[in-house]
């Protein structure tokens, strides 16, 4: 009896050991891949921050003087501040304009399919392409957009060339060209909520902002808290948009965290004190993904299910 | 009466839905009907919405002005590579995890996960002097190797797999069928519809890339789509906008082909993610 169980138990560890092998041969190309394009770049980037270095000589040990330089340096904390009032508009429009549009989309009785098809639509296309476009569209003397402010009575809006205007500009392009992300996020999550609790507040007679209110609001926070932090996470690190509309100007205007990255890095070729932004980017953005994963059990309902 | 009244709450949101996907359509239409103008009426006001004439010589003229045959084709080369060698990765890791019970799994599957919280911007200048290292900067290998390791990819495909019934695999066990045929001949048949979605992703992530071939590519001819028509529309200021819209127009028939026939699929790895929470 004993005899029995002692070859079963080795066939088991027999068979793990087997398992474990076939295991990592099938994970080794990910392992590799992963090892290589996203673990190595994460403890350079870390090691980067002590080094000067700009491609061509070798890397040289300045301890903390990138650190240093961070504190001191005006472009970057102009960089910040443009980023940080990316986020203050860019924020509220997706997360919260989006669930205003997938309640509507969600509570349409017709043309449902059309309305999700075209609000996401211009996710995904190319955003390069359709910024060259919008480009030509809000150019101050001869675009569209100018026409039809001129048609309504109003005069040319310098659209690309004032320091404000330009964050409305920003605004609506990041608009029409990612709510329907967080549109179709919210959407979701709106088609999973039961029928029952919508027909039981029918049936005590609640109003529409009511069942809003009580009932949408409540069962979504997963997905609200979801969309809110990848947002964030998003907005932190814009670049396209600045770059293909207006380069980062007027002047500094819309010079964004990504934008200094990137001019340091690849324009100044100056990658150690590049890759010390970017690796503070990075720790930014690893607090925030970290308050969602510690946060998510506190705020919100997921006793419905 | 009281009927009648009832539904006008209704009736005013699906004109106001209408109005809000007319405006979101605009641009698509305005891009398509200037791309046929005339070069010299480009500008010409009112703006047009609906095609008014049919110079179709614009969409010569990008190829004249600029090796447009050969950044369309190097765009879909890099996202077809990326394509196939990301979906090997992909279900390979994703069988494993879903499928194999061994040493380490949690460990190396938190591991894995915690690469989707890694910001693009964070890895760019390590990745460039990675790629500067390997000798592929300015090359098509720099835009296809990172792209080919995809945590979010292996996260869904492990999901799927972790649905299709035991029964499967037992029989072929019987059969005396090692790891690798069971994964080639059961498992990446019946998660066709996963692989579709992330293939779809991954494609469409390519596709419309900017900053990476932006910093790593500097030659015309090894150019990608989106770079090369930011390259053409400061080329060619404002002179002939037609011309660069045409470029734009054909840049958007690929994606839009894709959501046409794979919105499904795009629906689908929305509601996916939302397990992760």
């Amino acid at each position: 009896m004993k005899t029995v169980t002692k070859t079963a138990g080795n066939y088991a560890a027999k068979k793990k050991r087997k398992d474990t092998i076939s295991a990592y041969i099938f994970l080794a190309p990910a392992l590799i891949s992963f090892g290589l394009f996203i673990g190595l770049p994460v403890i350079l980037s870390a090691v980067l921050s002590f080094f000067k270095y700009n491609l061509v000589n070798p890397p040289q040990f300045v301890g903390l003087e990138n650190i240093k330089k961070m504190f001191t340096d005006k472009g970057l904390f102009t960089a910040f501040g443009n980023t940080f009032k990316f986020l203050l508009i860019l924020c509220p429009i997706h997360c919260g304009l989006g669930m205003i549009l997938a309640f509507m989309v969600y509570r349409a009785k017709r043309f449902q399919f059309f309305f999700r098809s075209a609000i996401y639509f211009p996710s995904i296309v190319t955003t390069a392409s359709v910024a060259i476009a919008w480009g030509y569209l809000f150019s101050t003397d001869m675009g569209a957009i100018n026409y039809f402010v001129r048609l309504l009575g109003g005069t040319n809006i310098p659209w690309l060339t004032d320091r404000v205007v330009v964050y409305v500009t920003i605004a609506l392009f990041s608009f029409w060209k990612f709510i329907g992300t967080t549109f179709l996020y919210y959407f979701i999550g709106m088609q999973n909520i039961p029928d029952v609790y919508y027909e039981a507040a029918q049936i005590d007679g609640a109003g529409i902002i009511q069942t809003f209110r009580h009932i949408t609001l409540p069962l979504l926070s997963p997905t609200i808290f979801f969309v809110i932090i990848t947002n964030i996470v998003s907005v932190f690190q814009i670049f396209d948009e600045p770059y293909l509309l207006t380069n980062g100007g007027p002047g500094t205007a819309t010079r964004t965290i990504a934008l200094e990255i990137y001019q340091t890095a690849f324009q100044d070729m100056n990658i150690g004190y590049g890759g010390t932004i970017s690796f503070v980017l990075f720790l930014i953005i690893l607090v925030i993904t970290i308050i969602q994963f510690k946060g998510q059990n506190k705020w919100v309902v997921y006793d419905y299910e | 009466m009281n009927k009648i009244k009832n539904k006008i709450p209704q009736i005013c949101l699906i004109i106001f839905l209408l109005l809000l996907c007319i405006i979101m359509l605009a641009p698509f239409a305005w891009i398509l009907s200037t791309s046929l103008r005339l070069p010299k009426e480009s500008f010409k006001l009112p703006p047009s919405f609906l095609p008014t004439s049919f110079h179709f010589e614009n969409y010569k003229e990008v190829f004249r002005q600029f090796p447009f045959g050969q950044v369309i084709f190097n765009s879909l080369k890099i996202a077809v590579i990326v394509v196939i060698a990301n979906t090997f990765i992909s279900t390979m890791a994703g069988y494993a995890f879903a499928r194999i019970d061994f040493k380490g799994k949690n460990v190396v599957f938190l591991i894995i996960l915690s690469g989707m919280m890694i910001p693009v911007q964070a890895k760019l200048i390590p990745t460039y002097i990675v790629m500067s290292k390997m000798g592929f900067v300015g090359t098509h290998m720099s835009l296809i190797l990172p792209a080919i390791i995809s945590p979010l990819n292996i996260f869904f495909v492990r999901q799927y797999m972790k649905t299709i019934p035991a029964s499967y695999e037992d029989a072929a066990y019987i059969d005396g069928a090692g790891r690798f045929r069971i994964y080639f001949t059961i498992f990446l048949p019946m998660s066709k519809s996963v692989i579709v979605m992330t293939s779809l992703l991954t494609f469409l992530a390519s596709w419309n890339d900017f900053i990476n071939p932006l910093i790593f590519l500097s030659k015309y001819e090894r150019m990608t789509l989106p770079l090369g028509l930011k390259i053409l529309s400061g080329a060619m200021g404002t002179g002939s906008v037609s011309v660069v819209l045409a470029g734009v127009t054909m840049s958007l028939i690929i994606p839009t082909l894709l959501y046409l026939f794979g919105q499904k699929h795009i629906m689908q790895s929305v509601v996916m993610s939302g397990l992760k929470t």
